[in-house]
């Protein structure tokens, strides 16, 4: 099942003009275990899925009281840069929405 | 569940950029029935990028409009506001929301006295402070901040403001009647001032403004246009949502707090880091209480943005229906980049920096760009948007022209539609859109003293008049 399919709440923004932040929420307990489980949701696997350098993903957090997942990366175009696509930053949660995680 | 003695102080929380959503009214009233000590809303912040205050110009909000209701309120019952107006929030920005601000008062006949704090540096202080050795270092490396800040930088930056904490605004606050409004300033600081005047500990205070910052954004379902309400004590505080509709869960409160942030747990504030991996958020019966926060001192530093010009933007825009040229898209319109780099009417501006050029194809990779795996159009239709970032608007007007004619022109390997290439929407083809700014300043600056670089005026509204005060030299 991908991600998007079994999360509540699935969004991206931006944390200042040069961080994109990933935040996932879920609703049932076993669609938290499975996405705990998932490599997908490291920082090696987000970095793969994205095709960005390991190093600029900054961190992958766990908040079990709230099933939830927050995953923070550099932006790979700023909002500070002419050609960045999307200033806001809050429609680029979809590499990692569609990831299957079981 | 809060303490049943000590202070206390109960604020009500909306956003001020955003129009006021359905029912405000009635939930102004309720807040006021559970009792109100001051009103806080925000209405700044970087989310917007680099161009307002790059530009100097103002987003077309109608901030009068969005606080009537509650400045109203507060005339009423005889309590203070507490604003952060201006988005970018430098000098003009604050002038123009000031200007409408005035003309609210003149209109429902009240007369007010603000304390008004102006968070915009003047070059001169920066210089002083860098020239004597404040190392003012990026708040983020790895993105082409530059290491420290300098002379060149404050030069060619147009507007540097400071992300005020609540020092400034706890020595504002009794100093005027009707209350308080800033420009660009640190949103959970706007919350924290009259807490900690009261004495409640820095750490409650600052989990409070966290959680009320972005108004009814907290509440379930999530809507910033709508207000939130907390009554804060010495241990936690107890949010509730005076629309019924708009009601606080822990799940929206605990995601709140991961809004916005790198981190949901570590926020380094001016003179503290929050601390809220211990946090509890238990419901109760009108509300949720929250409890728990950590605030650990680190020595006192302000973020500084600022914004620096770097050319103008003009864009065309033509819209590709023909399956055959869909199929190879990309490879056009990389084609037409290409032509317009390696002109000889351009190849220098290319060379020299001055120009730039890319084609965002919407239909295939104009959100995520090189990141998007799909590398083939899967539908119909896709829109070609040709961007140009020149040094000065005839120059990106022309390379526009240019790509556009290569665009609708030029043949592509077995092409059929000879008469032209692509459907043109727009006359004239090529739109300017405006200025082009990038953030030169996201720094942090050390201050031994949170409060003098930013002295508040004491004004009356209606009758304001924008007048420039001498601005704080660094001492």
């Amino acid at each position: 099942m991908q991600l998007a399919e079994r999360a509540a709440v699935i969004r991206s923004k931006n944390a200042g003009p040069f961080v994109l932040t990933i935040d996932v929420f879920f609703d049932d307990d076993e669609g938290y275990a499975r996405a705990k489980a998932s490599p997908v949701l490291t920082r090696e696997g987000v970095a793969e899925v994205y095709g960005v350098a390991e190093h600029s993903v900054t961190g992958v957090h766990w908040n079990d009281m709230v099933r939830g997942i927050k995953i923070s990366m550099l932006r790979w175009k700023s909002a500070s840069d002419p050609y960045c696509s999307d200033i806001f930053g809050a429609h680029l949660h979809t590499p990692l929405a569609v990831c299957e995680i079981g | 569940m809060s303490s049943s003695t000590g202070p206390r102080v109960r604020i009500l929380s909306f956003v001020n950029h955003a129009a006021p959503g359905n029912g405000h009214e009635e939930a102004i009233e309720r807040a006021f029935e559970w009792g109100v000590d001051v009103i806080v809303a925000q209405g700044t912040g970087s989310d917007w990028g680099p161009y307002w205050l790059g530009s100097g110009t103002q987003v077309a909000a109608n901030q009068a409009a969005n606080v009537r209701a509650y400045v109203r309120a507060a005339v009423e019952h005889d309590v203070p506001f507490i604003f952060s107006f201006g988005i970018a929030g430098a000098d003009p920005h604050l002038d123009e929301c000031l200007t409408q601000f005035d003309g609210l008062c003149k209109a429902e006949g009240w007369q007010l006295e603000v304390a008004v704090i102006r968070s915009e540096l003047s070059k001169e202080y920066l210089r002083e402070a860098v020239a004597a050795g404040a190392r003012v270092t990026p708040v983020i490396d790895g993105v082409g901040l530059v290491a420290e800040l300098g002379q060149a930088e404050i030069d060619a930056t147009s507007h540097v403001v400071a992300l005020i904490g609540p020092e400034p605004i706890m020595a504002a606050l009794g100093k005027a009647r009707n209350g308080v409004i800033t420009g660009r300033a640190l949103d959970i600081g706007l919350f924290m001032a009259l807490p900690m005047m009261r004495g409640i500990p820095t750490a409650v205070a600052a989990h409070a403004g966290k959680l009320l910052e972005c108004g009814g954004f907290a509440l379930s379902p999530n809507d910033s246009s709508q207000p939130i309400w907390a009554e804060v004590t010495m241990d936690g505080f107890e949010v509730r949502g005076p629309n019924p509709n708009y009601q606080p869960t822990v799940r929206s409160m605990v995601g709140h707090t991961f809004y916005e942030r790198s981190n949901p747990f570590i926020e380094e504030n001016p003179g503290g880091v929050l601390d809220l991996t211990e946090a509890t958020y238990t419901q109760t019966e009108q509300g949720v209480y929250c409890a728990g926060a950590k605030w650990i001192e680190t020595p006192y530093q302000v973020m500084l943005e600022g914004a620096r010009r770097v050319g103008f933007r003009a864009i065309s825009v033509l819209g590709v229906r023909d399956s055959f040229l869909l199929g190879q898209v990309r490879a056009w319109s990389d084609n037409i980049e290409n032509m317009i780099r390696t002109s000889d009417r351009f190849r220098d501006a290319v060379e020299g920096g001055t120009l730039t050029v890319q084609t965002r194809i919407y239909g295939l990779d104009g959100v995520l760009g090189e990141l998007e795996p799909n590398k083939d159009v899967t539908g119909h239709e896709a829109a070609v948007i040709l961007d140009v970032v020149a040094q000065d608007r005839r120059l990106a007007e022309e390379a526009a022209y240019f790509g556009f004619m290569r665009l609708f022109t030029s043949p592509y390997p077995g092409r059929k539609t000879t008469a032209g290439n692509a459907a043109a929407p727009f006359m004239p083809v090529v739109i300017p859109v405006s200025d082009v700014y990038e953030f030169s300043v996201q720094h942090l600056l050390p201050l031994a003293d949170p409060i003098t670089p930013f002295p508040m005026t004491v004004q009356a509204f209606p009758g304001w008049q924008s007048v420039q005060e001498e601005k704080p030299r660094c001492s």
